[in-house]
């Protein structure tokens, strides 16, 4: 900043205008091209083709699933990582590095191996493979198995998040609450759920965009059963197995179109809720001065 | 309310944070608890509030024992040095927070509540301010809107925890005087912590100095500046030059001047040091006293510093003393000017602790 501010405006000029393009070209050629490959792609054989490819029974079960798993695995992450976040920022406890080590272990453990546990514990010769079959309860390479390996990977998303956040924030806004005599859970929905909620909001959009895009823990428990057992990312990867380009790509530019949904509705909150943006602004001065 | 506390201890894995505690504050009172960060002074206040809970000893709030009462039923107003509003909250909501989560049969009208939020603004000046955002007000208004918070569910005590700490001096003034003035019109007890002797001295009727997590002295504030029990408060309140006693055939002596004629004058110790504050030495003519050299001057406001470097003593220390600023202009010290010394008060210590 300093040195910044001690250059003159225009020798600092060509060095600003060589970062800012280095960015865009960076930003042009892994971000925006390969989106737009996306949908060129999936309508190169035309709008006919596009829309049959997703109006296809398998591609709209795929993405019943694949909405279905998000629905169960980002709330489940949600009351988990509120939870784990709370204990680990604003208590001291035995065994607290062990949990948070814990939590980050899905982003140690590559996916395929976390499908691969699941295979272990609940397939046919798995650990308790010889009960689940006695009571006709399947689990792998049916819907709970995929729900579990999704919920695996995407474990880590919003406690990471959200536990630097209440670090910073301290327990003085939970201590008053309780002071002025609030009821823990009235302190939780008054005060530190709306303290937290930017920080929840991108750990759920990281942990919703992950768990509709998971491919290698879910490709391993999923069994690939067409129409049953087979998520986006799965029939993606089936139909462009198949040469079918066209097809593949129509269910993938639903997938990114997803994404960008996801993406627009945090910015129309954003926008929507001006203190929002105190809050942002606040909780950085405040990390600021701490920093200093 | 009063509060008692007996035997209070409370441990951080090794670290004693209070070791044995008594205290007594009456109903009414407005009582300081000063010390050097890490005495213990906020641990106690939190415990009182019902935020820590103590190792050993009781608290008894009107003679009830409510050491383990959790904090929602204490009935404390708690105040932070960091404010801690709620940033998502309007500086009305957060006034009316602690109203709008009675149990719905305590719960006030809508009216009601509205009319006693404004009421507290207006109390704390910020009629003006309800709609607005902690974000967009100044450090001492969101001090002031913290305290009409507090204030809202009409606590029997009012904890602060270093409120004005995080307040630049003008502001921190104006706040002091404006608690001390809330303070008598309410008649609440009011307990704050601080590191700032003259805030403690400013405020309270009360001071109880903390050192090492043991009580040091309790005492008004006058009381606790003049007649210090030990080196360490004397050395806490204010500043303070210190001098070895010097023992010579049976007499003791500061430098050239015999102080065995004054009571106190030795504890029998051969360390024994005397504490004198600035405004307790003399300075006069180069022959009365003891011989000095003045090595610096400065004029604050109504006050003027001087330094003095004393005969015999290391030149790298020198003497502190305050004149007024009228006894100086009629003198017109300067500096290299040969002067003599005299202590009109001073107090003996034995090398490590308590008054003679």
């Amino acid at each position: 900043m300093v040195v910044a501010d001690v250059r003159s405006p225009r020798r600092r000029a060509p060095g600003r205008l060589l970062l800012i393009g280095v960015a865009l070209v960076f930003l042009g050629l892994f971000l925006v091209l390969p989106l737009l490959a996306v949908f060129v792609q999936a309508l190169a054989k035309g709008a006919a083709a596009y829309v049959a490819a997703i109006g296809n029974p398998n591609a709209w079960a795929a993405v019943k699933l694949t909405l279905t798993v998000a629905a169960i695995a980002v709330p489940f992450n949600l009351v988990f990582g509120v939870a784990a976040a709370w204990a680990i920022a604003k208590f001291e406890f035995r065994g607290k590095n062990t949990l948070i080590t814990l939590i980050d272990l899905p982003f140690a453990v590559s996916p395929v191996i976390a499908g691969l546990i699941f295979i272990l514990i609940f397939g046919s010769h798995g650990w308790f493979g010889g009960y689940l079959r006695a009571h006709h309860i399947r689990v792998v390479f049916a819907v709970p198995g995929i729900v579990l390996a999704t919920i695996f990977v995407t474990f880590p998303f919003i406690a990471r998040e959200l536990i630097p956040v209440m670090q910073a924030q301290g327990k003085d806004d939970e201590e008053t609450a309780l002071s002025l005599g609030a009821t823990g859970w009235q302190t939780f929905w008054r005060v530190t759920l709306p303290n937290i909620r930017w920080g929840l909001m991108y750990g759920v959009l990281l942990c919703n965009a992950r768990a509709m895009g998971e491919f290698g823990a879910v490709s391993v428990v999923s069994g690939h059963v067409r129409g049953l057992t087979n998520t986006m990312p799965l029939h993606v990867e089936i139909l462009y197995n198949e040469y079918n380009y066209a097809a593949a790509f129509a269910v993938a530019s639903l997938l990114a179109l997803l994404a960008l949904l996801t993406l627009a509705g945090k910015s129309l909150l954003e926008w929507r809720q001006p203190e929002l943006r105190h809050a942002a602004r606040e909780a950085r001065d405040r990390t600021r001065r701490e920093n200093t | 309310m009063s509060i008692a506390l007996r035997g209070i201890g409370k441990q951080y894995g090794e670290f004693a944070a209070v070791k044995n505690i008594d205290l007594d504050v009456p109903t009414g009172a407005l009582i300081a608890l000063l010390g050097p960060s890490g005495c213990g002074k906020t641990t106690l206040l939190r415990i009182i509030a019902g935020l820590e809970t103590p190792d050993e000893g009781q608290v008894m709030f009107d003679g009830r024992d409510a050491t383990l009462w959790p904090i929602r039923d204490r009935k404390v107003g708690f105040v932070f040095q960091h404010y801690a509003l709620f940033r998502h909250m309007t500086v009305f909501e957060n006034v009316a927070f602690g109203l709008k989560v009675k149990r719905r049969r305590e719960r006030p009208k809508a009216r009601v509540l509205r009319e006693k939020v404004k009421s507290l603004l207006e109390l704390v000046q910020l009629s003006w301010a309800g709609d607005r955002y902690p974000a967009q007000l100044s450090g001492g208004q969101r001090q002031r809107v913290a305290l009409a918070r507090a204030l809202a569910v009409d606590p029997d005590v009012l904890l602060l925890d270093e409120p004005f700490g995080a307040l630049d001096s003008q502001v921190r003034h104006e706040l002091r005087r404006w608690l001390r003035r809330l303070h008598d019109e309410l008649h609440f007890t009011s307990i704050f912590v601080t590191h700032d002797q003259q805030e403690a001295i400013e405020v309270a009727d009360t001071i109880v100095v903390l050192n090492r997590g043991r009580i040091e002295q309790f005492g008004v504030p006058s009381e606790v500046y003049d007649l210090p029990t030990s080196a360490f408060v004397h050395r806490f309140l204010g500043q303070v030059n210190e001098l070895p006693v010097q023992l010579r055939d049976g007499r003791s002596y500061l430098g050239p001047i015999d102080i065995s004629a004054a009571a106190g004058s030795s504890t029998g110790g051969t360390q024994d040091i005397a504490l004198i504050r600035p405004h307790e030495i003399e300075i006069g003519p180069e022959a009365v006293g003891w011989p000095a050299v003045v090595t610096a001057v400065r004029v604050i406001g109504p006050i003027v510093r001087m330094e003095l470097c004393a005969q015999g003593l290391p030149a790298n220390e020198p003497l502190e003393a305050e004149i007024s600023r009228e006894r100086y202009e009629s003198e017109r010290f300067g500096v290299g000017q040969k002067v003599g010394l005299r202590f009109r008060r001073w107090q003996v210590y034995p090398a490590g602790g308590t008054a003679a």
